[in-house]
């Protein structure tokens, strides 16, 4: 529980000042192994240009302004208005928290733990239109705080536990049965954790929070949105080579 | 960044949504799961009351004392079974007719998570003394999620 304790927009970079040093040096690692085929993406770090064009292209409202919606009226006392905010971000937590590499008994325990969290703490939530983003972030603190404690934990087990955690490459690709995601999938596959993390949880959240992503991943700030862009760049490049036409959808 | 640029962004953002939801699915049930546990901790909802059918509140306080009450609310019927354990604390066991997704007993002082008792079956165990009662969300045959709770009864 500790892990959403205060709120969704107090966010400071002074948070990641302790690890100066040791995110720079992350960064160069990643930066290193994303170098190649990234350098037309150049270094853009524009964090707002894709998410209103994608919030467009979903449906209107979007999704946080419906989740901002159904918050207020159960705030107001609509108790089943809970129910739809449960229904509508649910997936979305459950993309976010699983971006962590938490097992599925796990996963769900955090996106459990983010809504008794809300039910309990909704009080000190001070702008309720953010509700969404409130969510989200609670979810990743808390993936982030099990999966450091289970990754400690992991050392010292059997390496047979780790592989019953994760799912098994061939289930997954057999899951993947539709050519896009296939071909995607085979695409994502290429790239390193922090990548395939990192557009996890991008892809799944509007309105991301840069600076406590960059906390998460251990990268500066600054480099947050040109770090998505390599990655994003990295995986363009593995789906043209695929004969991938980057126009559909 | 340019619009283009966005919008390839944006298109690439939303294959990767469909292939992520395609390659690890939400679980089965998971967000029912999810709203009946939020239903069970949103203290300003309100449930269906359930009356006392069958059985009468007897303190259960030593070995031999047993108690069995059945709640319906004609919709839900639920048994319950309370025993004395030691060292002061009791024991519940339920029975539900139905798809139970949450079952939580609640008292002044704490409240016990009995989880979701898909087959029917609860069991709580280490149950201080005290006035309980028991919030309960099931599916009905609709598929609808329909909270209810019981009476106050001593445990």
């Amino acid at each position: 529980m500790r892990a959403c304790d205060g709120s969704a927009s107090g966010e400071k970079s002074a948070d990641i000042t302790g690890n100066q040093k040791f995110s720079d040096e992350m960064y160069q690692a990643v930066s290193i192994a994303l170098l190649p085929g990234v350098d037309t993406m150049g270094a853009m770090t524009d964090s707002a240009g894709a998410a209103p064009a994608d919030e467009a292209a979903d449906a209107a409202p979007s999704r946080w302004e419906h989740a901002a919606d159904l918050f207020v009226r159960w705030r107001a006392g609509e108790s089943r208005a809970m129910d739809e905010l449960v229904r509508l971000m649910t997936p979305v937590l459950w993309h976010v928290v699983r971006a962590y590499g938490l097992d599925q008994a796990l996963a769900e325990d955090v996106v459990q733990t983010t809504w008794m969290t809300l039910v309990q703490r909704h009080e000190s939530i001070l702008e309720p239109r953010a509700v969404s983003g409130w969510l989200t972030i609670c979810a990743r603190r808390e993936a982030w705080r099990v999966s450091k404690l289970h990754r400690r934990a992991d050392a010292t087990e059997t390496d047979s536990l780790e592989s019953h955690l994760e799912p098994g490459e061939s289930a997954e690709e057999s899951a993947a049965t539709d050519d896009e995601s296939r071909r995607l999938w085979a695409a994502v596959s290429t790239l390193n954790e922090r990548c395939k993390r990192l557009l996890r949880v991008v892809a799944f959240e509007e309105r991301p929070d840069y600076a406590r992503i960059a906390q998460d991943l251990m990268m500066p700030i600054g480099s947050i949105g040109p770090t998505r862009q390599r990655c994003l760049g990295k995986l363009r490049t593995t789906l043209l080579a695929d004969g991938w036409e980057e126009t559909r959808s | 960044m340019s619009d283009e640029n966005a919008a390839a962004d944006a298109a690439t953002y939303a294959a990767l949504r469909r292939t992520w939801s395609a390659v690890d699915p939400v679980p089965v049930g998971l967000i029912d799961r999810m709203v009946a546990a939020v239903a069970v901790e949103d203290l300003s909802r309100e449930y269906e009351l359930l009356t006392l059918v069958e059985g009468e509140v007897v303190a259960v306080r030593s070995e031999t004392d047993t108690m069995t009450l059945q709640f319906s609310s004609g919709l839900v019927n639920v048994l319950i079974h309370v025993t004395a354990e030691d060292d002061g604390f009791s024991r519940v066991d339920g029975w539900i007719e139905g798809t139970a997704l949450a079952v939580r007993l609640l008292q002044d002082e704490s409240v016990l998570d009995a989880g979701a008792a898909e087959n029917g079956r609860f069991a709580l165990t280490a149950v201080p003394h005290g006035l309980s009662r028991l919030r309960i969300v099931i599916r009905d045959d609709s598929g609808d999620l329909r909270e209810f709770e019981t009476p106050r009864f001593e445990v």
